[in-house]
């Protein structure tokens, strides 16, 4: 390495710079997402009436219909753009576990996380949503009944969890990433982080129970 | 065998390495610079306090000027410094402070309006100028009649060393670390360059170059317990020593402070006795006020050092695993005051000792911290005996200090000595050529070669290396440290001498291979003892008290016969003493030779013809 | 009688290529307040001198002498035995090139970093020897300070997963490096140009946020609050440019 290496006569590329904000903003883009979701699915606790009030304002808007493929165009974007942090070659592998698993330290840990529940949100995530989306409109009843059906009751068992941990753990790394939160309140905010997960998890579970319960 | 070429070959990379470094590289000669850990590791990084220059700039440095700073730096000298290079100094400090600054150290600034201050415990008020706002502010430092050292919070060594290194980068320079030096390359006359040993590989290199500069920093880590880095171990002063060429300058002359904690002799700072701390023995019970009864625990640090070790030796000393101590007591000054104004000794309690100052007592003794001694150089930093060869920085006896170095002055040298010298330098290559002789490098590089295959193989003996050494730190522990006298230096340099023949049959315990630690100190061993020698049969010739150097038979300064600096050459690889000569300390003064006005004592005077004679008055 | 303590120390002498990695037991008596520099020391003069490792300052503000304690980079020399459990295993710094046992090459990693951030102040202004010093807020200069209080111990890179997966990425120690004269008023460098340093998944955006930089580095720099700070104002730099055209 030498001095001159540094002097750069090309204009500087602003790609990566660009990335990491689409990047960041599709991750946003996909927690409000979520978040709204959970409006949805979660209503039918209180009553499967406003559930099928509310995914039927959404048809009639077409938002669903267009939504939808524009909420899994995301999704893949995402993916592709976060995927260049993950190691997928061997040794890669290898070295990140060895690392985690030697500092013992807990942030790292959680971007292991989020890379491991990120593999099986592709999976699990996109199934989902080509089964929710080829099968409109969405009803209470029809949600009732798929979830009572095969080992569908499992794959959202799994699938959950995994969401709302990639999701909270992606909040707070954007608030720390990005300095939306200082050293002085990050053990505050990750325990309010924390909260959080609890909270959703708990309603998540909850939403599933009632949809096995619906008659 | 690899060789590099440069114009300057600069051995060592701290602050004053550096600064030499800068120097030729700003008027174009090709640099090399040197060191064992990477620049910014250099010691001077842990000079906390701060430099001393005559800014004048806050409100208790008000009035002050270049001639203060020279008068106290003469008095600190105890009359044994150079006066001609005190005044080069004390003019220079100032612009290398500003100069500084534009290189980028965040120098801490006058904040304009009231604030308060501490002093022997009290609170005191002062008013900072606002035309002064955002100047360069000071602090004050023992032995100084205004406050004048400039400092970054409690980090102006490593800010400092910090952006310096960053001059260099900026620069080009090749600063190569892991690099030891263990030779000098010359024909007698002229120095050539230097054999080094790498700290990556283990193997030996050659640097060739038309001027070559030592600023190795200090040696105190022959003695057993020194604040100083591990690495300041004399390998700079063993090059000049053992060409037989160069001499050592006021060998004699070692400054110990009083608070060196227990293990690990790390510094505390003079702040907490300043600020009311006290001094308990084994007792748990006070008693610097038995000997000194006015100024108590602060008097100067000598002093205190002084009776702390006669404490011990009455038998007032704590035991420990690591030797006797006494302990610091700063519990009564509180929380508000040791969590804000003592930070740093806070921090140091915590990680090295595990103990909270506020609850518990820190143990310390006194401990070796700074050589005034150094490569005996004139004031264009140019060695005696050898053209071509120069140094800088502790490293160097320049001769500033003469037998007691002020606080903060040291770090002042490093950058303005630098500069200094760096100017020499440039202008002596300026238009110079050598002519490198290939027999005299092979026949070096092959003896360094040899004494490396010589102690892998232990063909001359398999002492350890470990063990004699730590028989030499002891040695000079026992004859050479705060008190000196007649038989106990007798005995030092007895107990050295047979180390020394001990030293030629060092063989080592492991392999040697690649960058054995042990093969390291090995090829030392020899050159630390002929320091250790240097001090203690200087120290044993000296009979008078002077500055650092306190005999405890002649307890009195003696102008008429030692207003002298020592140069102590080593004639010949075999010999078992140094040759000692004396030259006059200063050829002129500015302030005649007189009281210090501190640290008591008589005087015996000089002649006042000679005085006379060589008093000028500034222009 | 002090603990027994037992010590797992990675030895490996890379010239000796022959003799293979391996993990070496040693046993040493505690002594109260022991460091691992007396520690270490005492196992390289007592029992095996062929064991390398670095130590300079001995006194927390040199970086000489990081290695990976018990599975976390740390500066050796304040660290208290006391503070372990009775078993220390020991592993030299990872990401830096291995000079043998515990020690490590951290300062030509350095060196690089300079050339890459282009390490100093960048001014036009020349120094006038006879003016008096250009005048700053002493606020500023602490700020300045506490950035620049780095000893580049390379702990912050050592445990970060990035480094560890991309040898080109610069690390905390750089980024930190940068917020340091970003802040500097005497530091004539435009966002832009600051950009062209570090704008990239080598530099700031290449940063996941792990922030083990900020809970390892032993002079707890705030870390985490300037690769915030830069990534915001480089995100916002590259977006002004793209505007700007
Ligand atoms: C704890 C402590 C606190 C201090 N505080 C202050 C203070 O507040 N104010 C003040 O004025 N002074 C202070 N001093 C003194 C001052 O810090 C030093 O005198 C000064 O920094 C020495 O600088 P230097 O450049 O001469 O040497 P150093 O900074 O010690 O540099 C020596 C260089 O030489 C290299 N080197 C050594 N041997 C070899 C070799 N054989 N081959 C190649 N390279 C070699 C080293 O790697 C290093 O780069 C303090 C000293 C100590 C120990
Ligand atoms: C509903 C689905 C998803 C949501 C809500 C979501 C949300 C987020 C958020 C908010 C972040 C933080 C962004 C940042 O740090 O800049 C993030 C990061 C990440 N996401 Fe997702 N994500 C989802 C799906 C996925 C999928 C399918 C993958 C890919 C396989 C994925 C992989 C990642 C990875 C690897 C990161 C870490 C990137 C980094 O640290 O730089 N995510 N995600
Ligand atoms: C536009 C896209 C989406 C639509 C229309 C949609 C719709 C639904 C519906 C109707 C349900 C109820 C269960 C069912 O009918 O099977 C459901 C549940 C669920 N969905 Fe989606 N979904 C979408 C995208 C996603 C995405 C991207 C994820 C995450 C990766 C996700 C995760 C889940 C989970 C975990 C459940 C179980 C919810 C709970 O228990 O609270 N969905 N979704
Ligand atoms: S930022 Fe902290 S951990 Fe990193 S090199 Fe600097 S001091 Fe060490
Ligand atoms: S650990 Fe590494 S990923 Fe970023 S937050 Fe620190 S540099
Ligand atoms: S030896 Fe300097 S930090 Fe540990």
């Amino acid at each position: 390495m030498s001095v001159d290496a540094t002097m750069h006569v090309v204009r500087p590329s602003k790609r990566d710079a660009v990335l990491d904000w689409l990047q960041m903003l599709t991750g946003a883009g996909l927690i409000l997402f979520m978040w709204c979701h959970m409006l949805l699915v979660s209503s039918v606790v209180i009553s499967p009436k406003i559930m099928n009030a509310i995914a039927y304002f959404f048809e009639a808007t077409y938002m669903a219909q267009v939504g939808g493929p524009l909420i899994f165009l995301t999704f893949l974007l995402h993916f592709v753009l976060a995927a260049r942090k993950i190691p997928f070659r061997a040794d890669g592998q290898v070295t990140i576990w060895r690392h985690a698993r030697m500092i013992k330290h807990r942030d790292t840990w959680l971007w292991v996380i989020q890379a491991v529940t990120a593999m099986v949100i592709l999976v699990l995530g996109s199934i989902h949503m080509w089964v929710v989306l080829t099968d409109l409109p969405i009803t209470a009843a029809k949600s009732a009944a798929r979830i009572q059906s095969g080992f569908w009751f499992i794959f959202y068992m799994i699938l959950l969890p995994c969401v709302e941990l990639h999701v909270s753990i992606g909040f707070y790394r954007i608030a720390v990433k990005w300095g939306f939160v200082k050293d002085s309140g990050r053990s505050a905010f990750k325990k309010g982080e924390n909260t959080l997960f609890l909270t959703f998890m708990v309603i998540g579970v909850i939403t599933l129970i009632r949809f096995m319960l619906l008659g | 065998m690899q060789t590099f070429y440069s114009d300057l070959l600069v051995i060592g990379a701290g602050l004053a390495g550096e600064r030499v470094a800068v120097e030729a590289a700003e008027n174009g000669f090709n640099v090399i610079c040197l060191s064992i850990v990477p620049a910014r590791r250099s010691h001077s990084s842990a000079a906390q306090g701060g430099m001393q220059a005559a800014l004048g700039n806050c409100a208790m440095g008000e009035g002050d000027n270049t001639d203060v700073h020279f008068g106290d730096t003469v008095k600190g000298s105890d009359w044994g410094c150079d006066q001609e290079v005190a005044r080069l100094f004390a003019d220079a400090a100032p612009i290398e402070m500003r100069r500084l600054a534009h290189w980028g150290v965040p120098w801490n600034r006058v904040v304009p309006g009231q604030s308060f201050y501490f002093k022997g415990g009290q609170k005191f008020e002062k008013f900072e100028n606002p035309e002064n706002e955002g100047l360069i502010t000071a602090r004050a430092f023992g032995g100084t009649a205004k406050w004048r050292t400039c400092y970054t919070s409690d980090g102006t060594g490593h800010a400092v060393m910090c952006t310096m290194d960053n001059r260099c980068a900026e620069l080009g320079i090749n600063v190569m670390d892991r690099k030891e030096a263990v030779a000098l390359i010359h024909d007698e006359e002229t120095c050539m360059g230097a054999i080094v040993r790498c700290l990556r590989t283990g193997k030996l290199e050659t640097y060739l170059a038309k001027a070559t500069a030592i600023c190795t920093g200090g040696f105190g880590r022959i003695y057993k317990a020194t604040t100083n880095a591990v690495i300041c171990d004399g390998g700079g002063h063993i090059l000049a020593l053992d060409t037989g060429m160069v001499p050592i300058g006021n060998p004699e002359a070692i400054q110990f402070h009083p608070t060196g904690i227990v293990p690990t002799d790390i510094l505390v700072t003079e702040g907490c006795r300043g600020d009311g701390g006290t001094l308990l023995d084994v007792n748990e019970e006070r008693f610097m006020h038995i000997y000194e009864p006015e100024k108590a625990e602060l008097a100067s640090r000598d002093v205190v050092s002084r009776w702390m070790t006669h404490h011990m030796r009455e038998g007032k000393g704590v035991k420990s695993s690591y030797g006797e101590h006494l302990w610091l007591d700063i519990r009564h000054l509180g929380d508000q005051h040791i969590s804000h104004k003592l930070r740093e000794v806070d921090d140091i309690c915590h990680h090295f000792l595990g103990i909270d100052p506020r609850k518990q007592l820190i143990p310390v003794r006194p401990t070796q911290h700074y050589t005034m001694a150094g490569i005996r150089t004139n004031k264009d930093g140019a060695a005696y005996g050898l053209k071509g060869l120069f140094s800088a920085g502790e490293a160097a006896c320049w001769d500033m200090h003469g037998f007691n170095r002020l606080g903060g002055n040291s770090l002042a040298e490093t950058v303005v000595a630098g500069g200094i010298i760096g100017d020499k330098i440039v202008e002596f290559l300026k238009g110079y050529e050598t002519k490198f002789k290939t027999e005299i490098i092979n026949q070096q590089y092959r003896r360094q070669e040899q004494r490396i295959k010589d102690l892998i193989s232990g063909r001359n003996g398999n002492e350890s290396v470990y063990d004699v050494r730590h028989e030499m730190q002891e040695a000079l522990m026992k004859g050479c440290f705060v008190f000196r006298n007649g038989p106990d230096l007798e005995e030092t340099v007895e107990t050295l001498e047979k180390l020394l023949d001990r030293s030629s049959r060092v063989g080592l315990h492991s392999d040697g291979a690649g960058v054995n630690h042990e093969l390291g100190s090995a090829l030392k061993i020899r050159g630390q003892i002929k320091l250790a020698m240097c001090i203690a049969t200087a120290a044993l010739n000296r009979t008078e008290s002077r500055g650092s150097h306190n005999r405890e038979d002649f307890p009195e300064r003696n102008d008429r016969d030692w207003l002298t600096r020592t140069l102590a050459y080593w004639p010949t690889e075999d010999a078992a003493k140094p040759d000692l000569m004396y030259e006059d300390s200063s050829q002129i003064f500015e302030i005649p030779p007189g009281d210090r006005g501190y640290g008591g004592g008589t005087i015996i005077p000089a002649d006042e013809n000679m005085v006379k004679e060589r008093t000028i008055t500034k222009k | 009688m002090g603990r027994e303590l037992q010590f797992e120390i990675f030895r490996y002498n890379p010239q000796k290529p022959e003799v293979a990695p391996r993990m070496q037991t040693y046993k040493l008596e505690e002594t109260p307040n022991m460091t691992l520099f007396i520690a270490l020391n005492r196992l390289r003069e007592e029992q095996d001198p062929s064991l390398i490792f670095d130590f300079c300052c001995r006194a927390g503000i040199c970086g000489a002498c990081a290695m990976v304690i018990n599975g976390r980079p740390g500066l050796a020399c304040q660290t208290k035995t006391k503070d372990q459990s009775g078993k220390i295993t020991l592993h030299p710094l990872p990401v830096y090139k291995l000079i043998g046992d515990l020690a490590v090459d951290t300062g030509v990693w350095f060196r690089e970093m300079y050339a890459k951030t282009e390490s100093w102040v960048h001014t036009s202004k020349i120094f006038d020897p006879t003016k008096e010093e250009e005048r700053m807020d002493n606020k500023v200069a602490e700020d300045i300070y506490e950035l620049e209080r780095c000893i580049e111990c390379g702990c912050c890179v050592a445990a970060c997963g990035t480094a560890r997966l991309r040898d080109d990425f610069l690390g905390a120690a750089a980024l930190n490096r940068i917020a340091r004269f970003h802040i500097d008023p005497r530091d004539e460098r435009s966002d832009k140009q600051f950009f062209e340093l570090v704008g990239n998944d080598a530099g700031v955006f290449g940063c996941m946020g792990l922030l083990a930089c900020e809970d390892v580095c032993p002079k707890e720099l705030p870390l985490q609050n300037q690769l915030g700070f830069l990534r915001r104002k480089m995100g916002i730099t590259a977006i002004k440019e793209i505007f700007r055209k």
